[in-house]
């Protein structure tokens, strides 16, 4: 650039306080992971496969660390439509497992593009919403963003991968309501999914969540045939949803009713959900000790290594080690916010609170079904479950904050 | 960027953050206690350790009944999906030998949990010992083996489904052949394989103990040839045969005919495995002519060689006619017994007090039980004399009017020849542990001294010499003298005496001087020859000759003095005076058993109901829970559910009633 040579301290370049919780969560994760496949006999090489991709993605981490900033903005477009065309192959040629079509098989290891799209979409959105000549209070550019949302939501839908377009949702949300969309904006957005939640309850929810919608529309006093439209768009929202449920397929249907009462049907949807909480809560304070969870070694709840991984923690290392575990989360969720904050350019700005929007969305599903407040949505705990694609676009999403962190600087 | 939305953001974190938190802290501290014994109840179950059932072996340590530890395998269904019911079809055609198509087929057809293969041998068990899949399971599943198949099987039983023994003295010893069952705590994977098993939390089971039986194989395989021999010869529904040590009341052998195979049961008929031996009772006829004889002896109230007037072979009493096969004008006492005649007999036991004759025939143990180690016994039915009518006596006195099964039977005639000693009928020796530990040897039980040493010494010599010159003649064989007894009697059909069904037996002793063996030998309605001389004697004869054959020596002896230990036996002779009433009436009561029927009740099992008051039939069938229909009134005669059968669910017993009384009829 300049002469003008500031030396900058290694702080200043990468944020160790955002790094070190991070490798610490894969250390961990690494540990359960060992913890609940060593004894297992079709798993037991999960531990060898989880460090081959640590390695790589740590590789892949440095790589986009290192890479110059304007490469993410510029990647956008070509990533979203990338992820697409993923997402359409994936529907047509993917491989079954447990009742979705999420996966791409290539040869040795399987990939997930929905890992794959969140990423894109967050940088699709962001370059989007960060156009010079963006205005959020415009209602084409609030529908304009949705629909660039909802493309890849739709498909991972078709999958069908309910908890991948939850964090979809959440992303979205997030994304508009940084770049300061209005308290009504909010308002028009939330609504459909707040009239979607309530009907699933049955027709009373639904009516009584309609009339609060009408409540809210007399608050804000627009004019009539603006709010009317919205007033519709959430009845459509609502028959919509109801469509929705009664086109998943029956597990899934099981497994969002089981969330209303897991302890209805203890021996088919809500078995996941009682064993977790089962797991957990035997662990006590300090836990049974490495490898002596017997929840977790007499195999109680299956695939615990991607899912149920927290369950691991919570069983063998207690109520010390999930609290630690947890708070390692919060040290990085409050970098990234920190981070996003002083992003002088808002598209990075925009695209660190989007990573932020998916890991917390991961993170509290993923443990809130496993101590039960949340349904049963399978979706991984970032850096700590089993699973080569989510650890890598985790990483490289990782590697995207702290290129940000490293540039925030440069950007005016 | 704006600040007040990053606080509104770091605000939901934070709640989050609390939220996980306290529902933590909810179930990892206040519930743990909870959860920590939710998981262990569900990691851990008990397991009970099946205990080995004991061995039956013969008096020679021959192995008669003993288990084999076949293992059944199972797959849960709901558990297993078609990847897993492939996998294990596959596995399991390897093994068996079968095609994967006939495993998959019967999984298709199937719910639940599937018996894959049903009682596997070990040596294949164990080539699946390290295979899983989701949902299999396997569970110790004995098999009771019983050696030689159909020899002894009535004495031995057999064990139905649920391991559950049926009859037998499998069924009579279950307690101490069954053992005890161990209790293990077992830590259990999801999929209810075992892991680890808990050390202190376990205890052994405790193998049940053997049996040792009196019979003797040898003996109990001639006398089964034999009978079927007679069968195949002389024609008949069916035959029995004891033989039995009259010194000490060992059952060396008991044979039914036709019988069943134990092992494979389910192919035969309720009929074919009933004891008849034991549950079954029919009207003696001639044989018991010995106990009338035997208690006017003891009561001295004849001699050898006084004449009987027999009336040419007409006798009338009451409103009937006794006749006789071999008409004669006069008959000594000594050839009566000899040409067995009906008259003849019938006169002399006109001597006899009703109470006595009652008395020695309770002292035989006639309508008691034996109490012989076997289910199901009945105990036959006896009158009492204020219920004789005028002729009873005359027809008790050849055989009629009175039921008794064929161990009674035997069991008396061994107290007829013994010396006078009533004892019990033995079927086991001992009682052993699996360690070799002896538990109990059982001894030979006197119960009673029936009639005087001489009594039973002159029973000896008119037995004898009604085999040597009367209508035991078939039964003689070389080198050893025998005695005995032929007896043909009309079976009572639809309440009348049937002129071409019998029940053709004989009972005979050897050697003659010291018997060391009776053999009652029984043929239900033979078809080619109706008399016991003509068709039990023979069998007899046989059998007699080859056991004899067998064990030469032990049969030649020279008769030693009869050593019989009366301690604890009851003289019943003794102040027993014929005009002293009471004394006779107190001894009475001796041999009374009380009068409420004491009918051994096994839950499930039918009882032997045969001879019960009908209301007291009623009562017990209404505590097993079975539903009755009855025809006629008196007492029951006839049962539509065997005894020893197991009672199903919603079952009806008919139950057959009459006034037992033999009036109008002409006998034989």
């Amino acid at each position: 650039m300049s002469a003008l040579r500031i030396d900058y301290k290694i702080e200043d370049l990468f944020d160790f306080k955002l790094f070190l919780p991070v490798l610490a969560l894969i250390g961990i994760g690494l540990a359960a992971i060992y913890s609940s496949t060593v004894n297992h006999p079709t798993a037991s090489g999960n531990f060898e496969k989880q460090v081959i991709f640590t390695i790589i993605s740590i590789i892949l981490f440095f790589t986009v660390y290192s890479i110059p900033t304007n490469f993410f903005r510029m990647a956008a477009v070509p990533a979203y439509l990338l992820s697409i065309f993923l997402l359409v192959i994936v529907l047509v040629a993917g491989k079954q497992v447990s009742g979705a079509k999420s996966w791409l098989d290539l040869g040795a290891f399987g990939f997930q593009p929905s890992e794959f799209a969140k990423l894109a979409a967050i940088l699709a959105i962001s370059a989007f919403l960060s156009r010079t000549n963006s205005n959020i209070e415009n209602f084409k550019d609030i529908i304009y963003t949705l629909t660039i949302g909802f493309i890849p939501v739709g498909l991972i839908l078709l999958e069908p991968d309910m908890g991948s377009s939850f964090v979809f949702f959440g992303l979205i949300l997030c994304l508009l309501f940084w770049k300061g969309i209005s308290l009504f904006g909010l308002f028009v957005v939330l609504s459909p999914a707040f009239i979607a939640v309530s009907s699933l309850f049955g027709m009373y929810y639904f009516l009584g969540g309609l009339s609060l919608v009408l409540l809210g529309l007399l608050f804000f006093r627009k004019d009539i045939f603006f709010s009317g439209s919205i007033f519709a768009l959430n009845i459509a929202a609502g028959f919509f949803t109801d469509y929705v449920f009664k086109a998943l397929s029956p597990h899934q249907q099981k497994r969002i009713l089981s969330f209303m009462d897991p302890y209805a049907d203890p021996l088919g949807a809500g078995y996941n959900a009682i064993q977790a909480k089962v797991a957990i809560g035997s662990g006590g304070l300090f836990g049974k000790g490495f490898l002596q969870g017997n929840q977790t070694q007499l195999q109680f709840i299956p695939e615990q290594w991607t899912d149920f991984i927290f369950c691991v923690i919570g069983e063998e290392f207690g109520f010390i080690g999930s609290v630690i575990t947890i708070i390692f989360f919060i040290i990085i969720f409050y970098r990234i916010i920190k981070i996003a904050y002083s992003a002088k350019d808002e598209f990075l700005s925009l695209v660190s609170i989007g990573i932020l929007a998916v890991y917390f969305i991961h993170w509290i599903i993923n443990i809130g079904m496993s101590v039960g407040i949340m349904p049963v949505i399978g979706i991984p705990l970032p850096f700590v479950s089993y699973g080569g694609s989510s650890l890598l676009v985790n990483m490289i999403m990782l590697g995207i904050i702290l290129n940000v962190f490293r540039t925030r600087k440069y950007y005016t | 960027m704006n600040s007040s939305r990053t606080i509104l953001i770091i605000i939901i974190v934070f709640i989050a953050f609390s939220l996980l938190i306290a529902k933590l802290f909810d179930i990892q501290i206040l519930k743990s206690e909870e959860l920590k014994y939710f998981a262990q109840q569900q990691q851990t179950k008990i397991e009970s350790i099946k205990a080995e059932r004991g061995f039956i072996y013969d008096r020679n340590n021959n192995v008669l009944v003993f288990n084999r530890n076949d293992i059944s395998f199972y797959l849960d269904l709901r558990m297993a999906n078609m990847e897993t019911r492939k996998k294990v079809a596959a596995k399991f055609a390897s093994v068996f030998g079968k095609s994967e198509k006939y495993y998959l087929n019967r999984m298709q057809e199937d719910k639940g949990n599937h018996c894959i293969e049903k009682k596997a041998p070990s040596e294949k068990a164990i080539l699946l010992k390290n295979f899983t899949a989701e949902g299999f399971f396997y569970e110790e599943d004995p098999t009771r083996i019983y050696q030689y198949n159909s020899v002894a099987s009535h004495v031995l039983g057999y064990m139905g489904p649920d391991f559950t023994a049926m009859s037998g003295v499998d069924n009579y010893l279950n307690l101490s052949l069954k053992g005890r069952d161990g209790i293990r705590l077992v830590e259990k994977d999801a999929r209810n394989r075992m892991i680890t098993i808990s050390e202190q939390e376990t205890r052994p089971a405790e193998p049940g103990n053997n049996i040792y039986l009196t019979i003797n194989k040898t003996y109990q395989s001639i006398l089964e040839e034999e009978l079927r021999n007679g069968i195949n010869h002389f024609g008949g529904a069916s035959a029995i045969g004891i033989l039995m040590n009259p010194n000490n009341g060992e059952i060396l052998a008991l044979a039914n005919m036709s019988d069943y195979n134990p092992n494979r049961y389910w192919e035969f008929s309720d009929d074919d495995r009933r004891n008849k031996a034991v549950t079954d009772t029919y009207e003696p006829g001639s044989t018991f002519k010995s106990f009338t004889l035997a208690a006017l002896y003891d009561q001295k109230l004849c001699e050898d060689d006084e004449l009987i007037f027999v009336e040419n072979g007409r006798y009338r009493i009451g409103n009937s006619y006794i006749t006789d096969t071999h008409p004669s004008n006069y008959l000594t006492v000594r050839e009566i017994l000899q040409h067995s005649s009906n008259i003849g007999i019938a006169k002399l036991s006109q001597r006899l007090d009703n109470e006595l004759f009652y008395k020695y025939l309770r002292g035989f143990g006639f309508g008691n039980y034996t109490s012989i180690e076997l289910p199901s016994e009945t105990k036959g039915f006896l009158k009492k004399p204020n219920d004789w009518k005028g002729t009873t006596k005359a027809y008790l006195s050849f055989g009629y009017e009175i039921s008794v099964s064929p161990i009674q039977l035997i069991t008396a005639y061994c107290a007829l020849v013994n010396g006078g000693i009533l004892y019990k009928p033995q079927l086991v020796k001992k009682e052993v542990r699996k360690n070799g530990e002896l538990v109990k040897e059982i001894q030979p039980k006197q119960i009673r001294r029936v009639i005087s040493e001489q009594t039973s010494a002159k029973m000896r010599d008119l037995l004898t010499n009604a085999v040597e010159k009367g209508t035991g003649k078939n039964a003689k064989i070389k080198f050893v003298s025998i005695g005995g007894k032929t007896g043909t009697s009309q079976k009572l059909i639809d309440k009348k005496y049937s002129k071409v069904e019998y029940n053709a037996s004989f009972i005979g002793f050897f050697p003659a001087e010291n018997p060391k063996l009776v053999c009652y030998i029984h043929v239900n309605s033979p078809k080619t020859a109706k008399y016991g001389g003509a068709v039990a004697a023979p069998i007899f004869k046989t059998i007699a000759e080859k056991i004899v054959n067998n064990d030469l020596q032990y049969f030649q002896q020279q008769p030693a003095d009869l050593q019989i230990d009366i301690a604890g036996a009851q003289p019943i002779k003794e102040n027993s005076n014929n005009d002293n009433h009471s004394t006779v009436l107190a001894s009475v009561q001796n041999f009374e058993q009380p009068s409420n029927h004491t009918v051994r009740l096994l839950p499930g099992i039918m009882p032997n109901l045969t001879h019960l008051p009908i209301k007291d039939a009623l009562a017990l069938l209404n505590k097993l829970g079975v539903k009755h229909t009855v025809q006629g009134s008196g007492k029951v005669i006839q049962q539509s559910i065997l005894p020893g059968e197991k009672i199903r669910k919603g079952m009806t017993c008919k139950l057959e009633c009459q006034d037992v009384s033999v009036t109008g009829t002409v006998i034989y």
